[in-house]
């Protein structure tokens, strides 16, 4: 349920942590910025921030400070979520509300770009030759641009102060300007570091706070900590043949793995990161490859281990560690057949698994138990599926076939494992789930298939909601919202409560759907009018020219299909029907 | 109903048409013979075999006689009945629609532009003989912006409505050849025009995802019926609100590993509320014509399959209403 609270609370809770943290000494006050009282009174339409920062100016504040509100979007009274599109080859970028009637225009931009949307949806930025540009607020207005010729990829931080931008133009030796770091708020360039090549975007990963971001080099860790931008304890971890890491989206807690070296076999190792201390090794032997999968709360960590037992053909053991619980013996589960596809459940417990070889795929379902041990909850066999999309929410996912499996979409209930709906959206590329989990997009992009370009909206369900046809449609992407400011026991509540919301719920949809069904018949009624007047009109002409027919034709009436029977001639002509062949055998 | 296929062409079917009774269906392709069927049960009543190269057009009239042109660069007279050649008209370059005026003693037909020839409209008049044999049209009009791809009488033989390759839609008077009126609605080619079985409207297929409804007369745009591919035939059904489309990809952008046999459809839009309202599957190829039977309880398509597909409509066709 996303009940949307008042403005107001949004901007106060976001604040208050940092206002207090932030706290200007006595000396700041000298050529900075004026602080305002201790705690700022926030209304809802600006917001407040205070600066320690010695290289903030008067303007740059001032810019900040009246930009306006940005939040707007999370007001609106029917709950729609907002959505980006790219069409027309991507010469055209709009951005539309969900309405499961249609969508609602909010706005439209002829500008040649791609757009992401930072983490929490507070921002949508396009790409430029000379840049990227931060644009908001019900508008869409400008909020910021940073400068950074032929920019190609761009990362948010999760608390959406800092963006990261890449450019594989810029490098100079004295002057590292491959990727440059921004602060949002102040549209000042913190930092900026070198790159030796853009395969694994992110290069940086952020730390679930924000408080921190980490790179990876030959043999290194970095750490940098916000916002001076300099290494945690001033130097880089150095971890012999590190071969990836990641976050804990969860706590703050890395994990990476290092291949076999020599005799010392493969390990996976979870180090809290402020520590240092390695709270969980794990040695793995003839490893190929592993990949890490964090769950997205942080409350389990797959590991994807490929191996080669004995030497020949590769065998995948997923290592979980359950997080929550104690020293974790992380538990395997070992599937023979290739692996296509791995994805946790966000808010559980459960992940499925793609495996197998085309025309073959299974589709298996399996949950963590709080004992440790995991259960495979059910196998569906022979799926045209290629890909995993849960909804954001948990329970609910899609298994689709994109692309060359055509399209095909399965969508799951995985409180019981039931397929609820099997559809097609033939061709597409594409599956996006809105933030709520109540919608999925399934698309087909010019940039994978010329024709046919359109996105379609499903309920969770699997019921087929809108068809958008779009001139060269390109790309979907949906507007994600903050975290919820309810607590546990609140959701409990509202879920107690359900029954009763429901019903004011339901009466506003109806209402809505009998509006909107009005509008229709009185639409055709219009149209059918109009239509009718234009007929007889037209009929009026046709039979004022009766006359200058029949002398056309030589006195013969040829206005009806039988005007004229007498010019009929009857002839009988035999068809052939059907052919029935009798054994003389069987009549005797 | 099963509908009755035809299968009488080698290559892509470029056009069917009804004669004026409904009883006969004309088919031609890119392959040089033009077929004749019973619409009834689909049986083929003879091939008019003469032209050399694709035929692009036929028009038959209540009078037995059939025009056809072709990229073979003439446009041919036939006896319906007994399928003899009666004249020959050679051209310049490849016919591209031709049609007989509602007297039937008028024809024209278009050639397009090729090989350093302009695309023209012509028009003969049957009534002089010598017009035929010396092959000289009593109105020749030159095109010089954009050629004619398709081209429909207007009800009294007074003008010929022809569409473009740019998209527009000019009357062309037929004692002056001189463009009459001009409608500026579609933005790309236009593909087919056809008429309402009494001539008073026409509906326009184009590449533009389109088809429009317009008034023969005055040319004034009535609908637009809008689809997500580029629309090859549109036709008005003589007894219901309805219009039927056919379309699909450009044969280069179809790949030969689809999955989708049997899978490209026939459209069917209500005139007056410009909605889908049905579909027909059946062709393996895109449709590139499409025929209302003038009693309208039928319907005929022609794929790039080179298939003609006849369909009887089920009874709930004709109960089907839309709310409103």
């Amino acid at each position: 349920i996303n009940n949307i609270m008042t403005s107001y609370f949004i901007v106060f809770f976001c604040l208050l942590e940092d206002v207090l943290r932030e706290r200007p000494l006595e000396a700041d006050g000298i050529d900075s910025v004026v602080v305002v009282d201790s705690v700022p009174q926030v209304g809802p339409e600006l917001e407040f921030y205070i600066f320690s920062d010695k290289t903030i100016n008067y303007d740059s504040v001032k810019n900040y400070v009246f930009r306006g509100f940005h939040m707007h979007w999370l007001e609106d009274p029917d709950c729609r979520d907002q959505y980006s599109v790219i069409y027309e080859s991507g010469e055209q970028t709009a951005i539309f509300s969900n309405d499961s009637k249609e969508p609602i225009l909010v706005e439209e931009r002829a500008v040649k770009t791609y757009v992401r949307w930072s983490l929490k949806g507070t921002y949508l930025a396009t790409f430029h030759q000379r840049g990227i540009a931060l644009w908001g607020g019900e508008k869409f207005k400008q909020i910021q641009r940073f400068s950074h010729q032929g920019v190609s990829l761009i990362d948010f931080s999760p608390c959406e102060r800092y963006v990261v931008t890449f450019s594989p133009l810029m490098d100079t030796k004295e002057d590292p300007q491959a990727i440059i770091i921004w602060d949002i708020l102040t549209g000042q360039k913190k930092r900026g570091f070198h790159c030796e090549s853009s395969a694994h975007w992110h290069i940086f990963k952020w730390s679930p706070d924000g408080k921190c971001f980490a790179r990876m080099t030959q043999d290194t860790l970095s750490i940098y900590e916000i916002p001076s931008m300099s290494l945690l304890d001033k130097k880089s971890l150095k971890i012999s043949g590190i071969k990836d890491f990641s976050w804990s989206p969860g706590d703050n807690i890395i994990a990476f793995w290092v291949p076999e070296d020599k005799d010392i076999p493969a390990r996976v190792t979870l180090m809290q990161f402020l520590s240092r201390l390695e709270i969980r090794v794990r040695n793995l032997f003839n490893v190929v490859d592993c990949k890490l999968h964090w769950q997205r709360q942080g409350d389990y960590l797959c590991v994807k281990v490929d191996r080669t037992p004995r030497g020949s053909g590769i065998v995948t053991n997923f290592e979980i560690f359950r997080m929550r619980e104690m020293k974790g013996e992380g538990t395997s589960v070992v599937v023979l057949k290739s692996i296509i596809g791995f994805a946790w459940e966000p808010n559980g417990g459960r992940f499925a698994v793609l495996h197998g070889k085309s025309p073959r795929i299974n589709a298996s379902f399996y949950h963590v138990k709080s004992n440790g041990k995991i259960d495979l909850i059910k196998m569906f066999d022979n799926q045209q599926a290629n890909s995993i999309f849960w909804s954001p929410q948990g329970q609910f996912m899609v298994l689709a076939g994109l692309r060359s499996m055509n399209g095909a979409l399965v969508f799951v209930d995985t409180s019981d494992c039931t397929i609820m709906y099997i559809v097609e959206h033939y061709m597409a590329s594409d599956v996006e789930w809105d933030p709520t989990g109540r919608y999925v997009v399934t698309s087909v992009s010019w940039w994978s298939h010329k024709v046919d370009n359109a996105y379609w909206l499903w309920t969770f369900q699997g019921h087929l909601v809108q068809k958008n046809n779009k001139d060269r449609f390109c790309q979907l992407l949906w507007r994600q919202c903050p975290p919820t400011l309810l607590s546990q026991e609140q959701i409990k509540a509202i879920k107690k409560d359900l029954k009763k919301y429901s019903k004011i719920f339901e009466q506003k949809d109806r209402l809505s759907q009998s509006k909107a069904s009005k509008e229709l018949v009185d639409k055709r009624h219009l149209m059918m009018e109009e239509y009718r007047r234009y007929k007889d009109s037209a009929i009026q002409l046709y039979n004022q020219q009766r006359e200058l027919r029949l002398q056309l034709r030589g006195g013969v009436d040829t206005d009806e299909l039988d005007s004229n029977v007498e010019d009929w001639e009857e002839e009988a002509i035999e068809f052939f029907i059907s052919e029935e062949i009798i054994n003389l055998g069987d009549l005797m | 109903m099963k509908p009755i296929l035809l299968q009488g062409h080698e290559r892509s079917i470029t056009q069917i048409k009804y004669n004026r009774e409904g009883d006969l269906l004309f088919s031609v392709a890119k392959d040089p013979i033009a077929n004749v069927w019973y619409s009834v049960n689909g049986e083929r009543l003879g091939t008019y075999t003469g032209h050399t190269g694709a035929v692009c057009c036929s028009f038959t009239k209540s009078i037995w006689n059939v025009l056809t042109g072709s990229a073979d660069n003439s446009c041919r007279l036939w006896d319906c009945e007994t399928g003899k050649q009666l004249a020959l008209l050679e051209t310049s370059s490849a016919v591209r629609t031709c049609g007989f005026d509602f007297s039937g003693n008028i024809i024209m037909f278009s050639t397009d532009k090729q090989m350093g020839y302009q695309c023209f409209l012509n028009y003969f008049d049957l009534r002089d003989p010598q017009q035929i044999e010396d092959n000289q049209p009593y109105q020749s009009v030159p095109c010089n912006e954009s050629k004619i791809t398709s081209a429909v009488w207007g009800p009294l033989g007074e003008f010929v409505i022809a569409g473009h390759e740019n998209g527009e839609i000019n009357q062309y008077s037929a004692k002056s050849g001189e463009i009459l009126k001009t409608a500026k609605e579609h933005t790309k080619q236009i593909n087919d025009i056809q008429s309402s079985v009494d001539l008073t409207m026409l509906i326009s297929a184009s590449k533009d995802c389109t088809a429009k409804l317009f008034d023969s007369t005055s040319l004034e745009h009535i609908k637009t019926f809008k689809t997500e591919r580029p629309v090859n035939s549109a036709a008005i059904s003589p007894i219901m609100d309805h219009v039927v489309m056919g379309g699909g990809q450009e044969a280069m952008e179809v790949t030969t590993t689809s999955t989708r046999i049997g899978k490209f459809e026939a459209r069917f839009f209500h005139a007056a509320y410009e909605e889908e309202f049905g579909r027909v599957k059946g062709h393996f190829g895109p449709i590139n014509c499409v025929a209302f039977h003038p009693d309208g309880k039928s319907y005929s398509s022609g794929g790039e399959d080179g298939y003609v597909r006849i369909h009887y409509f089920d009874p709930h066709y004709f109960d089907f209403e839309l709310e409103a």
